[in-house]
């Protein structure tokens, strides 16, 4: 009862005198000046914080994950490679701890998971580490054309210094064509990298079946599980994979920490990219950040009990944004397979509607389209480009992000706003409310 | 060997229900607060039908240590509070 009073005066003094708009103690460098009811930036005033649908671009950290983690930020601050006193001992721990509820998730052992700074440094690892370590003897790899630009771009660099890639093509439906991956094994082949789920469609390849090939020809199999992660069941020996590269904000924990999962029987090896002290067995030497890691352990475990109910609601808030927007909108296209694909990410095409002036109409929906790597650019996704999608309508293609903290007044607002956004859109262009 | 924990009873169940609904309430971020009070409906609902008593206490002892880091967890948020409100909370 007295801390009750205690945390509720607490709160009131502190959230009473907080200057409204700086943070005299904070170090924030984005000061954005807000009078009171709206904020103003890039040229858009909103009067309040958007809805947020881009779960793929990143996840909001769980409460139960930043209450794990504050402890190692406060008190328990040790480096864990420090072998003489308590700090480092209590960290060390921690970071064992984090490895065991990595592994559960992926059933493997907590002995092959090495912790990174996130998925790319993992795909980095994976690829350049794999191929320069068996350069004597393998000198291809084979890819999709839809994987993770990280991937490509580490292939691209594989390629100029003399190495064979080939990039698989994929149907319309997203799927990449297992006779054809049959085919492009050669004797030299030293990698295989599949992506598990894909970032900007959300399809789900067909994970088993390429691990099966892969064990038949004996070629290492890596894949990138960054978006897959506590979303399907994951089981590192029923697929197969030699390498998994796995992030922490995709599921629901901390930015700039990942894990890399590194088969041990049989045995693949790696050439380390950062070199140094010899931390984590030697794959990826420097200070392992305990918080971090502490933080993405309690996300793989809460992630691990809340599967189940997570999927059940997520198809749930699909449907009713699928089928709101089908009941207003025709010539809605749903880009990639149907059938096989992780039902938080819906990428929708809307005909006849110019992309840019759709986002940019729905300031209050933060929703993307193509993957937020690539949002730079003005062209459109090479993602959609591989599934043989037409220029006008990968221009106008929006990315959904449903996940666990989702409701499903945002879901029936979202539809509200596109709706109306795409036909203010068709009105403009023709004058007339196209409909056919 | 320790004596075995006797079982919760119905009220002591129904006052940890209605504390974690409570401190629900003190999130400032709308997803947050949505979340957490569905969650907990759902969860208790689902696990009314246990009837083993050590499977009971043992969930009753988990909605205990939730209802801890939902209480600190409210107090962190509330302090780090953005000014701006999230649309939903502001419309309706």
């Amino acid at each position: 009862m007295a801390s009750k009073i205690l945390t509720t005066t607490l709160r009131r003094s502190l959230t009473l005198k907080t200057i409204p708009h700086i943070r005299p103690l904070s170090t924030a460098t984005a000061a954005v000046t807000e009078p009171s009811d709206e904020i103003s930036m890039k040229g858009v005033k909103i009067s309040g914080r958007p809805l947020y649908l881009d779960m793929q671009a990143t996840s909001p950290v769980d409460p139960r994950v930043l209450d794990a983690m504050i402890p190692y930020f406060v008190s328990r601050y040790g480096n864990p490679h420090s072998r003489t006193h308590l700090y480092g001992w209590e960290s060390d721990e921690a970071v064992e701890v984090a490895r065991t509820q990595v592994a559960n998730l992926i059933n493997a052992s907590a002995k092959e998971i090495v912790f990174t700074s996130g998925a790319t440094e993992c795909n980095n690892i994976s690829v350049k580490g794999v191929m320069h370590f068996y350069k004597e003897k393998k000198k291809h790899v084979i890819t999709t054309q839809t994987e993770h630009k990280c991937v490509l771009d580490s292939c691209r660099h594989l390629q100029q210094e003399g190495f064979d890639v080939t990039y698989l093509p994929v149907k319309n439906d997203g799927l990449i064509d297992l006779n054809e991956l049959k085919g492009a094994i050669r004797s030299v082949t030293g990698l295989v990298s599949v992506m598990a789920v894909n970032n900007e469609i959300g399809v789900i390849q067909p994970m088993e079946e390429i691990g099966e090939i892969c064990k038949e020809f004996n070629v290492p199999f890596h894949t990138d599980a960054a978006q897959a992660l506590g979303k399907i069941p994951i089981d590192v020996n029923k697929w197969n994979v030699s390498l998994m590269s796995l992030s922490g904000h995709k599921v629901y924990g901390p930015k700039g920490v990942g894990a890399l999962y590194m088969r041990r029987r049989p045995r693949i090896r790696v050439e380390p990219q950062m070199n140094g002290g010899g931390q984590e067995r030697g794959i990826r030497s420097g200070t392992v950040p305990t918080p971090l890691v502490v933080g993405m352990g309690a996300a793989c475990e809460l992630a691990m009990k809340e599967m189940e109910y997570d999927e059940k609601r997520v198809t749930k808030l699909k449907d009713r944004l699928l089928n709101g927007i089908r009941a207003k909108l025709d010539g809605v296209v749903v880009n990639g397979s149907v059938e096989r694909r992780y039902a938080g990410n819906l990428n929708l095409s809307f005909a006849y509607v110019e992309g840019e002036s759709l986002l940019m109409g729905l300031k209050e929906v933060a929703v993307s389209s193509g993957s937020a790597c690539t949002s730079a650019s003005l062209e459109p996704s090479y993602v959609l480009r591989a599934l043989g999608v037409d220029e006008d309508m990968a221009h106008t293609s929006i990315r959904f992000g449903i996940g666990r903290f989702t409701t499903e007044e945002e879901i029936d607002k979202a539809v509200e706003l596109t709706v109306n956004q795409v036909e203010k859109l068709l009105t403009n262009r023709f004058g007339i409310l196209k409909k056919w | 060997m320790a004596t075995a924990v006797p079982p919760p009873c119905r009220s002591e169940i129904l006052s940890l229900f209605r504390s974690i609904l409570r401190s629900a309430r003190d999130f400032p971020d709308y997803n947050i607060r949505e979340y957490t009070k569905r969650r907990t409906i759902e969860s208790f609902r689902d696990n009314k039908t246990l009837s083993d008593p050590s499977t009971i206490a043992t969930v009753f002892s988990d909605g205990n240590s939730q209802l801890q880091v939902a209480k600190r967890q409210a107090v962190v948020y509330s302090l780090f509070a953005p000014n701006i409100k999230s649309i939903m909370d502001i419309k309706h």
